[in-house]
């Protein structure tokens, strides 16, 4: 797996959800609703014999307004939901990628994110994703 | 002498490489005992004429790719006696290279909610098994 490629596809299918800003890399300010596909916190290489397998934790983030926004808590409302057009889960994991074999939203977290100084209302999802191994 | 890295060992399975969708596997040789204690002695004494009895298991995450993958080549042979070779140490001249039939025993798919399907095959070594290198 190419990681900038990885990073470029799952942008590319977030961005397939409608009013969504979305980054392909962390974005030095950003208009919400926006999203942005960060550096993977690890890549596991030889999950498998022969460079059958690697595998990488990514972290997607999405943030809308500001915590104290009633609009704020629908819109990422609807991003957190496990189905429905604008669901964060739903879309990636019904895309078709070339970079990689499998995406799995595994989980959420949510936390106030700081870009370029304004906090936003955030959620940060977790996308364990593998594929085969480059040698 | 030096260790040698785990991810380097190449298996295949009647002529079909599955290595890039193994994540362990282990090649127990063993062998029968036979316990030869006459009277009159204080501890047990054991015979050295006895049959070999070796066992190979292997296991690793699913792959549907075709011909290959572990469903598709392992499957089908449950029941039968297939050939399996093993590199311990990868490829390589001068390397080890082992050869033996197998009785395929047992392949299974576990299937965890949260993570890939995982496979695991048993395997009963079939006669000798060929040491060689590579």
């Amino acid at each position: 797996m190419n990681l900038a490629d990885v990073m470029d596809q799952v942008g590319d299918r977030a961005d397939t959800i409608a009013g969504l800003r979305v980054f392909r890399y962390p974005p030095p300010k950003l208009t919400p609703p926006g999203a942005w596909v960060d550096y993977p916190d690890t890549i596991e290489f030889d999950q498998t014999y022969g460079r059958g397998l690697d595998r990488m934790t990514l972290p997607f983030v999405v943030v809308v307004g500001k915590v104290s926004d009633r609009a704020a808590q629908n819109q990422l409302g609807a991003y957190c939901d496990g189905d429905g057009e604008k669901s964060i889960k739903a879309v990636l994991e019904s895309g078709s990628y070339t970079a990689f074999d499998e995406l799995h939203v595994r989980k959420i977290e949510f936390d106030p994110v700081s870009v370029a100084t304004v906090m936003y209302m955030g959620a940060l999802f977790t996308l364990d994703i593998s594929g085969k191994g480059t040698s | 002498m030096s260790t040698v890295h785990g991810r380097h060992t190449v298996i295949t399975v009647n002529a079909k490489d599955i290595s890039p969708y193994c994540d362990t596997s282990q090649l127990t040789r063993g062998a029968d005992e036979s316990d030869v204690t006459g009277y009159g002695k204080a501890a047990h004494v054991s015979g050295d004429d006895t049959l070999k009895k070796s066992e190979f298991t292997c296991s690793g995450k699913y792959d549907n790719t075709v011909s290959t993958g572990p469903r598709a080549a392992l499957r089908p042979l449950v029941g039968t006696i297939t050939t399996v070779t093993r590199k311990p140490e990868g490829t390589g001249v001068g390397k080890p290279l082992e050869t033996f039939s197998a009785f395929v025993a047992e392949y299974v798919e576990t299937n965890p909610v949260a993570d890939h399907i995982a496979w695991s095959a048993k395997f009963t070594v079939s006669d000798d098994i060929a040491d060689t290198t590579q």
